[in-house]
């Protein structure tokens, strides 16, 4: 088990607020996990008391089979994090600061792993730039260098794509993809759900520091995405008024020659058998499973209600 | 015994210490070295003519070492308070935590960088001072390792002090309020055992009164009250200056959310 963590508690001595209640985890060697969340659900404290930025209340966690309790140095030695906010050490040049980082975690004449990072993110050419001159994406592509430069086991990305765009997005997802294969553990949060649902093959929901669900993605879609979204368009306009479906396929929207509905899977059969029964000028049929976001949000209000 | 436990780690903070320093030379090294020639200009000019006498040496030799002292005071103390204060702005205080080093290895990273700032600003005091008063050190060695202690003990302070202030006001304030008046109350400007009252009583907890005394001495082979006290009681300073630092480090004040 690459993380394994628990019943972790944390409450602020500061203010008395409780950022997570019992928390177990248990993330395997190899995978890429994603932990959504809404804001203040608890994500940032999770990792920051992996990273060591925030102490925990109570409860056990373990990275790479080290207790962080006992064994931190080690624990620190295999973990690569990319916080949410980035800060930048303004007296260094890009290739410094990754020669520096290099150093702190015990690693001598690192250059060509670093040359290699940059490249790999677009950066080869800022080597010399001062942090503060890159843009903001640059600046979140070097944070994420940064956190790689010592080679770490298991990588975590707190929302790593905020405020890069979209060309450069795509660009970050083909590259952590690439990581993800070479066998890095990987754990990220985002509050782009199809990202989580594009690199991810584990699902964590977290809300108001609880656990609400940690399912692998396609049992987690199975389990809470069981509605379909069919949209169907005719040759001629659709007056629903003249169907006479059951009422459990109400049409959800109709306009000009397009209805949508919105059913459980196992009632598709049905419905296109009821739709054809009564029309036969189709011209278009599209069936899309429930997305992520739809799962998300159920479990979220679930949970709130 | 394992002395350290990541050395490559170690020796990378305390580089980086030098390093930032040393990038940024003409704030770091020579504006307070411009400001300590200004002091022994003025006073040169002003007392030139006028006959203040210490065990037989005038008063510019007396005044060398106090500003030396005050250099290295000034320059160690600023070093690991600055670097950590700029660290809390730029945002970047959290990776500390996320280094696999010891924390012993750190608080001596941060203060060994504040002492090497330190020492070398007394050092070029006195070189700057040459030209103004032609004598020789009475023990070069004992002067340089005196600097070194000084420069240690309030690295040390800096050190505490840039992880448990939180704005660069805050660290002006505690060297306007406190180091500041210390310092002119611990023999840099003038013999304080010939200070009446409480203000001369306030030597013996003031951390530089031994440290000037013992550079003084170094300098030009006479001293102030007892070396062997002031010896004593800057031993006394280092243990606690750095046994405090690290206890301060290890709680997480500053840089861990509790």
């Amino acid at each position: 088990m690459m993380l394994k963590i628990e019943g972790l508690n944390k409450i602020y001595k500061k203010d008395g607020k409780v950022a997570l209640k019992d928390v177990d985890m248990n993330i395997k060697k190899g995978e890429f996990a994603a932990l959504l969340g809404q804001n203040g659900a608890g994500k940032t404290t999770l990792i920051n008391i992996l990273s060591g930025n925030v102490k925990k209340t109570s409860g056990k966690v373990f990275i790479g089979g080290f207790d962080i309790d006992k064994n931190e140095l080690e624990t620190k030695r295999i973990l690569g994090v990319v916080p949410q906010e980035s800060g930048f050490d303004n007296f260094f040049s890009v290739e410094e600061v990754l020669k520096k980082q290099s150093g702190y975690f015990g690693i001598k004449n690192n250059k060509e792993y670093i040359y290699h990072l940059l490249n790999q993110l677009n950066l080869y050419e800022k080597k010399n730039n001062f942090i503060r001159e890159l843009s903001g994406g640059m600046k979140r592509r070097f944070q994420i260098a940064k956190a790689l430069v010592h080679k770490p086991e298991i990588f975590i990305l707190d929302e790593p794509t905020a405020g890069v765009d979209i060309e450069m997005r795509h660009n970050m997802y083909d590259f952590l993809l690439e990581l993800h294969k070479s066998g890095l553990t990987m754990i990220l949060t985002t509050h782009y759900i199809e990202e989580a649902e594009r690199l991810c093959d584990r699902i964590m929901v977290i809300n108001s520091g609880e656990i609400v669900a940690d399912e692998p993605k396609e049992i987690l879609m199975d389990k809470f995405g069981r509605e379909v979204r069919v949209s169907i368009c005719f040759e001629n306009p659709v007056d629903m008024r003249q169907w006479d479906l059951p009422t459990e396929f109400n049409g959800e929207n109709a306009h000009n020659n397009q209805i949508d509905f919105k059913v459980d899977k196992a009632k598709l059969p049905s419905l296109l058998n009821a739709i054809a029964s009564k029309r036969s000028d189709f011209v278009d049929i599209s069936i899309e499973r429930e997305k992520l976001e739809d799962v998300y949000l159920q479990l979220i209000k679930r949970r709130d209600s | 015994m394992k002395i350290f436990y990541n050395k490559i780690g170690f020796f990378t903070l305390l580089f980086r210490e030098i390093h930032r320093f040393s990038r940024v030379s003409i704030q770091t090294i020579l504006a307070p070295l411009i400001s300590n020639i200004l002091y022994l200009g003025i006073f040169s000019g002003i007392l030139s003519t006028r006959s203040i006498a210490f065990e037989g040496f005038n008063y510019l030799q007396f005044l060398v070492p106090g500003l030396a002292t005050m250099g290295t005071i000034f320059a160690a103390f600023q070093n690991p308070s600055f670097s950590l204060i700029s660290q809390k702005y730029m945002n970047t205080i959290q990776d500390l935590n996320s280094y696999p080093i010891s924390d012993l290895e750190k608080t001596t990273a941060f203060i060994l960088g504040g002492t090497v700032r330190g020492t070398l600003i007394g050092m070029l005091t006195y070189i700057a001072t040459l030209p103004f008063v032609k004598s020789g050190i009475y023990s070069p060695a004992f002067f340089f390792l005196s600097l070194m202690l000084t420069a240690f003990v309030f690295s040390s302070i800096g050190f505490i002090s840039g992880l448990a202030l939180d704005g660069f006001e805050k660290m002006n304030f505690v060297l306007s309020i406190v180091i500041t008046p210390l310092s002119y109350l611990g023999g840099v400007f003038f013999e304080v055992s010939k200070l009446s009252g409480i203000l001369s009583a306030m030597r013996f907890v003031n951390p530089i009164y031994p440290l000037v005394n013992l550079t003084r001495y170094a300098y030009l082979g006479v001293y102030e009250d007892n070396i062997y006290v002031h010896g004593a009681m800057a031993a006394v300073f280092i243990i606690a200056g750095f046994a405090t630092s690290l206890i301060v480090f290890k709680r997480g004040t500053g840089i861990k959310i509790l």
